[in-house]
């Protein structure tokens, strides 16, 4: 399952994932998006994984913001685009 | 339209503190013009001079890319599968690669596009946020640009653009201890060859209010009618004047580690599949 989320001005989030048990398996988040440093990708996808597939938008951008240690730049997305892609994904 | 008319132009104006420009003066450059080197060689490099810059081994550095294959050029985060039509590329000897900054796919045919890389010490960005880091080590390819008649500017985050179109655009990594600031502009462009080896979505565009990625971009031979050498070596020249750096190479050492890393990193599938 596929979906898009461009922010308006900023970047796009891509994200490909599976459905397991009701919940967000496989999850890949992509896109041209700037993340410094690089290896926070890992921790927003594991935050993903294993989700309900009902949360909401708020739910999904609230575990990702979880995620993302202090200090983190993230450049033309945001948690919330993040979840919004999810979401397309998963309708 | 140009910036001037654009509801948006006091959002879209890349600002960075004025005393920044007094930097460029203050470290020893070295300009490298550059040889056409096999793609993963040229990611490669980029890694090992940004190592050797945040070691202190090397002085701040200009290096213009030269490409001996045509390859298209994917950010740090972007899925080969959603950005690339992997069949049509191997078809067409179109090399796919993983460079080690964000951003979007780039398909490069090596005398469409010109592409350089700047790598400073984090000393040289000190004070500016990331955005501003970004407007800050383009600032000088605008002003060249306007030299050329060229009516440009930046628009953050990372992109030149021009009344004639988007001209080009830059990534950044902060890795190794140094920043890697590198840009690639549009010479030329093949749309139609374009448009079979990448892909572009519907969502990307949404926010742009145009139908067709190629309508975007307008290209330096179309705006200038000036040979790509000499725009290069314009750009070598202003940027010469600019910082008073003197003329450059890679080390022996520099390119035998690129080639390393060619066969550990930029050249494998686990690298370049990394997202797949």
């Amino acid at each position: 399952m596929h979906g898009e989320y461009k922010t308006p001005g900023g970047k796009l989030v891509v994200v490909d994932l599976e459905v397991e048990d009701k919940r967000l398996a496989r999850v890949m988040v992509s896109g041209d998006f700037f993340l410094y440093p690089e290896e926070a990708l890992e921790g927003i996808t594991a935050a993903l994984t294993g989700l309900p597939i009902e949360s909401d938008e708020g739910e999904l951008a609230r575990a990702v913001a979880r995620a993302i240690p202090k200090g983190t730049e993230l450049l033309g997305f945001s948690p919330e685009a993040i979840a919004i892609a999810v979401r397309r994904a998963l309708a | 339209m140009s910036k001037s008319d654009s509801d948006t132009a006091d959002m879209n104006v890349a600002t960075y503190p004025a005393e920044a420009d007094e930097r460029w003066k203050q470290y020893d450059w070295q300009v490298i013009p550059g040889e056409p080197v096999a793609p993963p060689v040229n990611l490669a490099l980029d890694e090992v001079l940004t190592k050797t810059v945040g070691q202190g081994a090397r002085t701040p550095t200009l290096r213009i890319w030269r490409w001996a294959a045509p390859c298209i050029v994917i950010g740090r985060f972007q899925s080969v599968q959603n950005e690339v039509q992997a069949e049509n590329a191997e078809r067409l000897g179109v090399q796919i690669v993983r460079r080690i900054s964000g951003g979007g796919a780039m398909f490069i045919q090596p005398e469409n596009a010109i592409t350089w890389s700047i790598h400073v010490p984090p000393s040289f960005v000190e004070g500016l946020s990331f955005p501003q880091s970004y407007a800050f080590l383009d600032s000088w390819v605008v002003s060249a640009l306007r030299e050329l008649g060229i009516d440009a500017w930046y628009i953050p985050l990372n992109d030149i653009t021009s009344a004639g179109g988007k001209i080009g655009g830059a990534a950044q990594a902060r890795r190794f201890g140094g920043v890697l600031h590198h840009t690639t502009m549009a010479y030329d462009m093949d749309p139609t060859l374009m448009l079979q080896v990448l892909r572009i979505g519907q969502e990307k565009l949404s926010d742009k209010g145009l139908r067709s990625a190629d309508k975007r971009v307008g290209p330096l031979r179309q705006q200038t009618n000036l040979p790509r050498d000499t725009i290069i070596d314009f750009l070598i020249d202003r940027f010469t004047a600019l910082t008073g750096g003197q003329p450059g190479r890679v080390t022996d050492t520099e390119m035998a580690d690129a080639e390393t890393l060619v066969q550990e990193k930029f050249g494998t599938q686990e690298w370049t599949y990394l997202l797949p």
